[in-house]
């Protein structure tokens, strides 16, 4: 009886301990593009006749020895104020083996391969709730060098910039890059700090910032102009949003029978039941209001980590 | 003779006394300047990772006093209120900008501070270095305007005002 007392309150302790808190959000640094362009890490690929290029961080970290030590000590630095960051080598690698992996997995009975959507391939890149977009330029005017370094935190949730920080060091004659670099980090990381503080804080007053899509299928015999108990489906969608975010908080982009966007929509950190909210979970919970009070069926899909599309008329 | 003898004594100690009292004078109306923000400070350089370089300009009829003072005003500076950029080193935002908390946690915090700025008091551990070359320039009949490069470990402090409550880690709530 005694064991069972302890064990039910240690569940107690554990639960509460794991409750309460927000989803930490993480965060990687990555090379901006026109960094990668400028260095020549790039890929070409055809794009219809039309030649498109992306950066290639691989080959970037494999052979650009000052970009790991930007990277590293931007990681301690962050580390050291409680935000470890994912690494962008570790991921990459870890995406290779695991496309590695996958394709040369087979069932033993069978020997069909894994299941994977197109869809489901092209969101398998790296992915951080905050971004950390690094470019640096050396600059030369006669025999002394100086470094421009600019640092922008992207939220990955909204593509909105939430802090920056950027400057050009002293020029020096004997100081080498990658001594300037550090001390690009040294000199603006604090006040990029001081921006994401402010971004947070804005975070747990206001909420967080997605979007939502909903759509129909095109078969489906319900749009957004049917009627529901005197109401249109469009208004009563719009009514749940309005309820379900912090202070009402959401603008209506657009809205016709087939399409409805809402942007700026502030979803609450933490749900009611203490547990961390994230976009699918908010949004699993206009899919649950649909099919409970009008037998509506619809699927849920997310794009990156801010942005949820319902749609409407069945799986 | 008696009487003679402690007329001589008198006539040592009450200087020394009344120069004690003045020093203490000037040193408690340098607390005041410091808390009416009359002083300058402007980052000189960026320091080594977790400390900054600042130079900091304070005014007393006393230079000795002022040189000391500079340390307080640089602690004090770096925490309520920060500094520009100087060319081409960034400057930084006050650790405490505003205290936007409830009255009895300003109380608190106001208690805090004042044990920390006391002569003696804790901000001295924040005070890594203090530059020998002072400038000293005399701006009217009684008054001196002390300049001094002090490093401060930035870092330190922020951690120590986060484990104090008073300033928020960037990690809190989650």
């Amino acid at each position: 009886m005694k064991r069972l007392i302890c064990a039910a309150v240690l569940a107690v302790a554990t639960t509460v301990g794991c409750f309460g808190q927000a989803k930490k959000p993480t965060l990687m640094v990555v090379p901006s593009d026109a960094w990668c362009t400028k260095n020549g890490y790039v890929k070409t690929y055809d794009n219809q006749g039309v030649a498109e290029s992306y950066p290639d961080y691989w080959q970037a970290l494999r052979e650009n020895t000052d970009l790991q030590l930007v990277i590293s000590k931007v990681g301690e630095m962050m580390s050291e104020r409680g935000f470890p960051l994912k690494d962008l080598e570790a991921t990459l690698r870890s995406i290779r083996t695991d496309a590695a992996e996958d394709g040369v997995t087979m069932s033993k009975e069978t020997g069909d391969g894994l299941a994977e959507s197109p869809l489901e391939a092209l969101k398998r890149t790296a992915k951080a709730d905050i971004i950390l977009q690094l470019t640096w330029t050396v600059n030369k005017t006669g025999p002394k060098q100086s470094v421009t370094f600019t640092l922008r935190g992207l939220d990955a949730y909204t593509d909105k910039q939430v802090a920056a920080a950027s400057g050009t060091g002293n020029p020096s004659f004997s100081a080498e890059v990658p001594v300037l670099l550090e001390e690009g980090v040294l000199a603006h990381i604090d006040n990029f700090n001081s921006q994401l503080q402010a971004h947070f804080d804005d975070l747990f007053a206001n909420g967080r910032e997605v979007k939502l899509t909903c759509r129909r299928w095109s078969g489906s015999d319900v749009d957004f102009e049917s009627e529901f108990d005197g109401e249109e489906l469009g208004f009563l969608i719009e009514g749940w949003v309005g309820d379900n975010t912090v202070q009402g908080r959401f603008s209506t982009a657009e809205a016709s029978e087939n399409r409805m966007v809402f942007e700026q929509v502030r979803i609450p950190v933490m749900a009611e039941n203490g547990r961390a909210m994230d976009t699918r979970l908010w949004a699993n919970g206009l899919r649950r209001y649909l099919k409970t009070n009008y037998g509506l069926d619809a699927k849920l899909d997310t794009k990156g980590l801010g942005e949820a599309i319902i749609t409407i008329g069945g799986k | 003779m008696k009487i003679k003898g402690l007329l001589w004594v008198a006539l040592l100690v009450l200087p020394l006394a009344a120069g004690a009292q003045q020093h203490r004078r000037k040193v408690r109306k340098a607390d005041a300047e410091t808390r009416e923000w009359k002083y300058e400070i402007t980052p000189v350089s960026v320091g080594a990772k977790g400390s900054v370089v600042v130079a900091v300009w304070s005014d007393s009829a006393n230079p000795v006093v002022a040189g000391e003072q500079a340390k307080k005003n640089a602690v004090h500076g770096l925490i309520f209120k920060g500094m520009p950029a100087n060319g081409a080193v960034p400057g930084k935002r006050p650790l405490v900008p505003v205290s936007t908390g409830d009255e009895q946690q300003q109380r608190k915090e106001a208690e805090y501070f004042d044990r920390f700025f006391e002569d003696g008091g804790a901000y001295m551990r924040f005070v890594t270095l203090t530059s020998e070359e002072q400038q000293v320039t005399k701006i009217d009949r009684r008054k001196y305007r002390v300049g001094v490069v002090v490093v401060v470990s930035y870092d330190e402090l922020r951690r120590e005002l986060e484990n104090r409550g008073i300033v928020r880690k960037l990690d809190a709530g989650f």
